[in-house]
């Protein structure tokens, strides 16, 4: 790793100084340069992909709200032509910058940047940001049904990386640029850091890093600030009042749980079908599928349901005051899957944050209207169920756990909820993981021929421990301050080649039989065994420490004491070379899914 | 096509974080620019949509009102105005489903604002419509006490006035009587206008005292005033006022002879005032003169009352419904003999008895024969006037 500013040659700093006079001026300018090493550096910057990731964003989203209003007016009404006329055109316009102008910005834009970190050393061409930002933007503004959470996820980490490549900072930093820009991407449309940052750790980093942890909250804390000082710091819904009366309602949330994982697993498994089967079609029906797309989702539209287009953010609000009966709600949880399938797969750049958002709430609606009728005694308002049915959705279908609880909890502002938000999100995602195996995200990463970590496989892969690995205590243990003939005595009877000693006052040291019986022929007999040990302790283990870090130590040791981690004094076994190697030995093999 | 961007950034910390400073500015700027330009352009659409929907919320097209409101905020979804608007168009547009929603816009203005008058007036009326007395009157109050534009006092009292009516309609006469106090004390002496609409409260809410006293306080501005000479009348006449009732409906009726119902009022005013055997100031002549045709008329009473019921007074086998009557028809051929008694001074509590009987028989028959009219009906009066009296 480079300790340096990049670009800074310290030789040729050097050497100017040593040949002119050094002015204030310049001393003041050499101190500061000082101050900044990569790592200060580096968080600097952060702040600044924060700014401009928030900037995007904001043009961004007015760009989708400005192309929505050109194109479908204000409020879309009913069989009105243009609601099916205007997603087919602007699906035909898309395909084409994607084929020919833009190619590789299909889809969500997570897989991608989680491809930037760890294949393509958090390179992200330049040319993305554009891409997502005009094709995003024409498809999402035009009425298909995609989000612009992904899309701005994606531009937040390609203004990163190009600005990373710009300065030339060193590879290690450029490649944790994607994670940094992408939350910082994420937080600006959402508007909720705690959210963007789990996100990006749940789904792009996909595993828990403290190091990068400071940096990504950096970046998103700036473009939420940024954000908000354009468009407000209005939340994405008027929350209605919600409240959680008693233990027993959570049996009614956990039963939204269950449908929402099935919702979910029904999802995820039309994308999963049909993705692949339409990329693999002749290369010129790629310029129809997004017009096909956008005419299918139009004519859902047309057809009296105009909710299903675009992000769909005002039908969520008004799903949460009460305004649909839950007829009306469930099929609109089933349109937007219908509409939100056809739109991703036929290769449209947008998000499915929102989409999966407005299937939970319209589930939620839906499925707490259902209990209502049956148990009219619940006392969970509507909108409680739609808060709580966004967040199910998040869980089953993203299959981001954390950040579901969290989002639900950052959109509403509101703790009281977190109970049925969590039993609910938990049975959506026991359901979804049992029906579904490999998460959304990862199903796509594979579908494109990549394989990259998870961590939900992390979460789930067993990790082995020094005390899996642990032999019992030994029944011959030496004292070091025992001379040596008594010790020699005592393993008289003992058929071990080796033996743990006790050290005074703490710590353990070993000594083999052979040597033991050296000493005592050479007539050391009368004296301590401590006086004829090397100074130097045996390093000790814990039993809960992974096994890796027995294997530095077994070439060196014949025998490792594992202690007490209250009392190192304390015996719980000892672990040796064969222990360690023989419980390695015994793992099966890690099994690679297959890319369906 | 080649995307590659220049290397433009020099090579040294300070100055590649003052170029980032630099250019973060120039962007702030620009997209501030950006964003003035879009808002101004979507708030001037928004008003065009917020004026169209006020035309359609006066004309009562409530759907299309909500409608136009919802596309104003979309175009300026920060406008509390337009927030207010669409919140007081949900709720009144007579779909229960939407009072959610309409509270959410107004909770969200009120967290903002909590001392602004017309937002919990909005929420006032808001809980009026679901009728949770407690939040709508809460919400009153702070309307009250709250922040007005313009016209305090008016705004107040108006908004006071609504809050008594809504609780006269909810039947919550303890708390709409000590509003109605309060009001009273709250009215300007010269407004006759506000005083006959408070007097008018005060009549609904039955304190008649209450009532003839705000009457009068508009009579003292106006003299003339018809209505208050009416409602004066009309309070005095529901009290049991007589002598008061016939006084200001004999004045309303010569200012509006058009005014049937005080003429009607007047008229049984009149026959009280002529039939009333306890009034003061008449002699023991009249009285028991009075008394005697007070009886005959319950005599009277009574036999067409049964006839319309097909009850023969006479028959031993009544039917049980029909025993009332017959039972006061023996007590009234019990107790006629005492009306020869009725000069005797000695027999004081003789015309106290015979009236009761008179009295019995008209609460009796008004029960089961519908209301009287006429010298009945005055007698009826008599007997209510008799027992809140002795109550």
């Amino acid at each position: 790793m480079s300790n340096r500013v990049p670009g800074v040659d310290p030789s040729t700093s050097s050497s100017s100084t040593s040949v002119t006079r050094v002015t204030p001026s310049r001393r003041l300018f050499s101190t500061i340069e000082g101050v900044f090493n990569e790592e200060v550096f580096f968080l600097i910057l952060c702040v600044f992909i924060g700014i401009f990731s928030g900037l995007a964003v904001v043009c961004f989203r007015l760009a989708i709200d400005w192309t929505h209003l050109a194109l479908l007016g204000p409020l879309p009404q009913t069989h009105n032509w243009r609601l099916f006329a205007v997603p087919s055109l602007a699906g035909l316009v898309v395909a084409v910058l994607v084929l020919h102008v833009f190619p590789g910005i299909r889809g969500s834009g997570v897989n991608q940047t989680k491809a930037a970190l760890y294949i393509f050393n958090g390179f992200i061409p330049f040319r993305t940001a554009v891409g997502k930002f005009i094709c995003s933007g024409l498809a999402i503004g035009s009425g298909q049904s995609l989000g612009p959470e992904d899309p701005s996820l994606q531009i937040g980490a390609s203004i990163a990386s190009a600005l990373g490549r710009q300065l030339e900072i060193s590879r290690e930093k450029l490649r944790l640029m994607a994670p940094v820009g992408a939350a910082a991407g994420l937080a600006a449309a959402f508007n909720a850091p705690i959210s963007a940052v789990l996100f990006v750790i749940e789904e792009v980093i996909g595993r828990w890093s403290a190091g990068i942890l400071g940096s990504v909250v950096l970046s998103a804390v700036a473009s939420v600030v940024i954000v908000r000082s354009f468009l407000g710091s209005e939340p994405l819904f008027r929350i209605p009042v919600t409240a959680f009366k008693g233990p027993s309602e959570l049996l009614a949330y956990a039963v939204l749980g269950i449908v929402g994982g099935l919702a979910s697993v029904v999802f995820a498994k039309s994308i999963g079908y049909l993705r692949p089967r339409l990329k693999a079609l002749p290369r010129w029906t790629q310029y129809f599928q997004p017009a096909l797309a956008g005419l299918i989702v139009g004519l859902i539209g047309f057809l009296g349901f105009p909710q299903v287009m675009g992000a769909g953010y005002a039908s969520m609000d008004e799903a949460m005051h009460g305004q649909y009966a839950w007829k009306i709600l469930a099929l609109l949880a089933v349109l937007k899957i219908v509409a939100t399938t056809v739109s991703f797969v036929s290769g449209s750049p947008g998000g499915m944050f929102a989409p999966t958002l407005f299937i939970g709430a319209m589930l939620g609606g839906a499925v707490g209207g259902i209990e209502h009728i049956f148990f009219p005694q619940l006392t969970g308002s509507t909108g409680t169920y739609v808060l709580v049915g966004m967040g199910v959705l998040f869980a089953g279908f993203l299959r981001v756990p954390m950040t579901s609880v969290f989002m639900v909890l950052e959109v509403s502002g509101n703790y009281e909820i977190i109970v049925p938000v969590i039993v609910a999100n938990t049975f959506s995602y026991l359901v979804s993981r049992s029906l579904q195996t490999v998460p959304i995200f990862d199903l796509l990463t594979r579908q494109d021929g990549l394989i990259l970590p998870s961590l939900e496989e992390d979460r789930e892969e067993a990790i082995l421990r020094v005390e899996d690995a642990m032999l019992s205590v030994p029944k011959t243990i030496l004292s070091a301050q025992d001379y040596v003939d008594a010790n020699f005595r005592r393993v008289q009877d003992s058929t071990d080649s080796a033996f743990l000693v006790r050290m005074h006052p703490s710590g353990w040291n070993i000594i083999t039989r052979d040597k033991l019986q050296r000493l005592y022929q050479e007539g050391k007999g009368e004296l301590t065994l401590a006086s004829v040990l090397p100074a130097q302790s045996l390093p000790s283990l814990y039993p809960d420490l992974a096994l890796d870090s027995a294997i530095r130590y077994v070439n060196d040791y014949s025998l490792i004491p594992v202690v007490n981690r209250a009392d190192s004094r304390r015996l719980e076994g000892v672990v040796s070379r064969d222990s360690v190697f023989r419980k390695y030995g015994g793992m099966s093999a890690v099994e690679v899914p297959s890319a369906t | 096509m080649s995307w590659k961007v220049p290397k433009l950034i020099p090579r040294s910390a300070p100055v590649i974080l003052l170029v980032l400073t630099l250019a973060a500015a120039s962007g702030f700027a620009a997209v501030s620019h950006l964003v003035n330009r879009y808002t101004a352009n979507q708030q001037a659409r928004g008003r065009k949509l917020h004026a169209q929907g006020q035309i359609d919320m006066q004309a009562g097209r409530y759907e299309d009102a909500i409608t136009a409101f919802r596309a104003a905020l979309t175009c300026d979804p920060a406008n509390s105005q337009y927030q207010l608007s669409l919140a007081r168009a949900l709720r009144d547009s007579n779909d229960p489903r939407r009072l959610d929603e309409a509270e959410s816009y107004l909770l969200a203005l009120w967290q903002r604002t909590p001392q602004d008058a017309a937002i919990n007036l909005a929420l006032a009326r808001l809980q009026a419509h679901r009728g949770d007395i407690e939040s709508a009157t809460r919400y009153y109050h702070n309307a009250m006490y709250g922040v007005w534009d313009s016209d305090l006092d008016g705004n107040r009292n108006r908004a006071r006035i609504e809050l008594i009516k809504f609780l006269l309609q909810r039947t919550a006469r303890a708390q709409a009587d000590s509003e109605l106090i309060a009001l009273a004390a709250s009215l300007p002496l010269d407004d006759p206008g506000e005083h006959l609409q408070a007097a008018q409260l005060f009549s609904q809410a039955q304190d008649y005292d209450g009532a003839l006293a705000q009457y009068e306080q508009v009579l003292r501005v106006d003299p003339s005033n018809s209505d208050a000479l009416a409602g004066a009348g009309e309070t005095a006449y529901r009290s049991g006022n007589y002598t008061g009732a016939e006084r200001y409906l004999r004045l309303a009726v010569e200012h509006n002879p058009e005014d049937s119902a005080s003429r009607q009022l007047l008229a049984s005013s009149n026959l009280v005032l002529g039939a009333d055997p306890f009034h003061s100031f008449i002699s023991d002549a009249e009285r028991n003169r009075r008394i005697t045709a007070a009886f005959a008329q319950a005599e009277e009473r009574l036999t067409h009352c049964a006839q319309q019921l097909g009850i023969d007074l006479k028959a031993m086998d009544n039917p049980p419904s029909s025993s009332a009557l017959a039972g006061l028809q023996a007590r009234w051929l019990l107790t006629q003999p005492d009306l020869k008694l009725l000069r005797s001074p000695a027999e004081t509590d003789l015309p106290d008895a015979i009236m009761d009987v008179v009295f019995q028989i008209e609460q009796q028959t008004a029960a089961s024969c519908g209301a009287p009219e006429g010298l009945d009906l005055a007698l009826l009066l008599i007997s209510r006037k008799r027992e809140a009296a002795s109550q």
